[in-house]
């Protein structure tokens, strides 16, 4: 089959211009493919490297705003299992404006547990030991440093909103491995400015020591709680992102959609471009049979050159990805979806999956053109005019 | 497809068509375009196949080359019963024995001269230095080796025509069919042509079918056979051309 190649080639682009708006009308929508499906994986990719899994949060069963007396952590950290707890409480605010571009996680938490919890992070710039001495110390994310170009040592300002105020910080720490695009403070901060919210958490971040004390505690957390006035949700620190993701709608049925309607497409703008050119060829291809190519071999040549025409596209399109991929990501790493996009990198399988969506346009686009082809009786297509 | 002395005793039939009826089905209309159609063709012969338009010409070289099957009756070339073969031995069997010139000339256009005539070699086990031999020789043949590089675009119809002589010589088939050859070609070409054939008849000892519709061309064989109406009408020697 290979000495057919060159032939196949030619096929390809017989009709050039028709080729290449095939080529891009693959190429475009396979790029597209290869965002949505980057921003699907990045939902579900694991930016802690796996320690998520022995992560656990408790919030308030009614929902994240309501609050948890700070007594449940001396009674959480002592449950069998537990290695340490961290309160974790969402600060909100601004920083400049309201703008979207702005928006940032901000957490005020207890730092020494905090680094237990999520010792993945690792410190780039500045200490944690400067950053603890500090009560005003901010902690930043990488991503968030090189967003804004922020310098060590340089005074940050947020205006609460759920804890009314202006509060002025200075960066001692920036850390790599965790959330990168969020900053961290000594949660005392609060108290001492807003001394109603003592005592208030809204989150507790637990680290667990294996993966079976994960399944074993929510349940017994909950039961711990149930009675009493602020009944508790314990789940798995993936669970509780996942539920941010479905708060801002059923994202991942939206992308899924998308894409195969995307596919779809291309595939009926490829099989229309095979269609049409198998249509102009009925006479050329009696004649290769006449010359004594077999069915099979026909069946080949026909299907070889809608999967080549599609792969073309298909490469094209996830190189444009591929070398698109670093300012894509810098841009969303500033948007607010920021916190997912720091998930973001060139998963090989969607890599994949977007060439095998081509290699299958190709066949699928290709199959009907390629039987009929090899079909139509050779008297037939000798007598066809064109 | 090297030159050997005409062997002077005469040769078995090479085709031989027997009784056959081809009969068309459209919807519930039968029409049948050779009804018990006979006729034996010596090896080495040059038969130029006449009459009017419909009466069967295409069809009856059809079924000589196994490019399509009586609805009843036997064909056979050589000793192969080409009536009887199974599709895919058929196109093994065409792409042996079987030499084809269309009237369109029918190259591939994305393919050069050098690649159409190379087409048919494809399909035999023949090395890429084998195949070239075979190619640049055929090209020789109808004097278009300057051409090779050359698409059919780039060509005249004649010059065409004569890359698809030799597409159709470069397997060595033993016959060669060929539909309304000139039928597209200005005398002069058309002229250039039959010389060709006459030359692969003669030289080569390749036995030609031809259909025509041109008294000139038909000349140019030495069997004239008249299809009208589905019957063969006349078979008749033509005098004082060649053989
Ligand atoms: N596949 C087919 N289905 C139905 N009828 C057909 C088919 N092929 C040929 N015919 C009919 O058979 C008859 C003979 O056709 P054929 O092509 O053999 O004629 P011909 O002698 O070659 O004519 P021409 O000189 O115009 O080429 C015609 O009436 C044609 O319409
Ligand atoms: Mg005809």
């Amino acid at each position: 089959m290979i000495r057919f190649l060159p032939l196949v080639l030619k096929n390809v682009f017989r009709k050039k211009t028709r080729s290449v708006l095939t080529i891009a009308s693959i190429l475009l929508p396979l790029f597209v493919i290869c965002i949505l499906g980057t921003l699907l994986a990045a939902l579900d990719a694991d930016p802690s490297g796996g320690k998520g899994m022995f992560r656990l949060t408790v919030r308030h069963r009614i929902s994240i705003t309501n609050f948890l007396p700070e007594a449940y952590l001396p009674k959480i950290r002592q449950l069998p299992g537990v290695k340490e707890v961290t309160v974790m409480n969402w600060f909100g605010g601004k920083y400049v404006d309201n703008s979207a571009k702005n928006f940032f996680a901000r957490f005020a938490i207890d730092p020494e547990p905090f680094l237990r919890v999520f010792d993945e992070a690792t410190v780039v710039e500045g200490s944690t030991a400067e950053w603890m001495n500090d009560r005003s110390g901010l902690m930043v994310g990488q991503v968030l440093m090189g967003k804004y170009g922020w310098r060590l040592g340089q005074q940050i300002t947020l205006k609460g909103d759920i804890f009314p105020g202006i509060y002025t910080f200075t960066i001692r720490a920036v850390f790599k491995g965790a959330d990168e695009s969020g900053v961290y403070f000594d949660r005392r901060v609060l108290e001492e400015a807003v001394p109603r919210f003592k005592g208030l958490v809204g989150l507790f971040w637990i680290k667990c020591d294996s993966v079976q004390t994960v399944e074993r505690l929510p349940k017994e957390i909950d039961a711990m709680f149930e009675n009493s006035p602020y009944p508790t949700k314990t789940e798995t620190e993936k669970e509780f992102q996942n539920s941010w993701v479905s708060m801002l709608g059923n994202v991942r049925l939206l992308i899924t959609s998308i894409t195969t309607i995307i596919v779809l497409v291309i595939l009926l703008i490829a099989a229309n471009t095979m269609a049409m050119s198998a249509r102009e060829r009925v006479t050329e291809i009696a004649v290769l049979r006449t010359l004594g190519f077999q069915r099979g071999t026909i069946l080949g040549l026909v299907l070889g050159e809608s999967v080549l025409l599609s792969l073309f596209g298909g490469f094209l399109g996830v190189a444009l990805f591929v070398l698109s991929f670093p300012g894509f990501k810098q841009g969303m790493l500033s948007s607010p979806m920021g916190g997912f996009a720091a998930g973001m990198r060139l998963f090989p399988g969607i890599l994949a999956l977007g060439f095998g969506i081509t290699l299958l346009v190709g066949l699928l686009s290709g199959l009907v053109p390629a039987i009929r082809s090899a079909q139509r009786p050779i008297a037939d297509g000798l007598r066809q005019v064109g | 497809m090297e030159s050997t002395e005409p062997s002077p005793q005469p040769r078995p039939p090479l085709i031989q068509v027997q009784s056959v009826v081809k009969k068309y089905t459209r919807d519930t209309q039968v029409l049948t375009v050779l009804d018990g159609l006979s006729l034996t063709v010596d090896a080495g012969d040059f038969v130029a196949l006449m009459g009017p338009s419909g009466s069967g010409k295409t069809t009856l070289l059809n079924l000589i080359a196994g490019i399509d099957r009586p609805t009843s009756g036997r064909v056979l070339v050589g000793a192969d019963e080409v009536s009887a073969m199974s599709e895919s031995a058929l196109a093994k069997w065409r792409s042996r024995h079987v030499g084809f010139i269309f009237q369109l000339y029918n190259l591939v256009p994305v393919l050069t001269a050098y690649e159409n005539v190379e087409l048919p070699l494809l399909l035999t086990p023949l090395s890429r230095a084998q195949r070239r031999k075979q190619v640049e020789l055929a090209l020789s043949i109808v004097g278009l080796s300057d051409r090779m590089d050359h698409t059919p675009r780039q060509l005249s119809g004649g010059q065409e025509q004569r890359v698809a002589i030799a597409r159709a010589i470069g397997t060595d088939p033993t016959l060669l069919v060929a539909d309304e050859p000139t039928g597209d070609l200005d005398a002069r070409s058309g002229e250039e042509i039959l010389v060709l054939l006459e030359r692969l008849n003669d030289e080569f000892h390749k036995t030609i079918v031809m259909v025509t519709h041109d008294p000139k061309a038909a000349a140019k064989a030495h069997r004239l056979v008249h299809l009208d109406k589905g019957v063969l009408e006349e078979d008749v020697r033509a005098a004082g051309s060649g053989g």
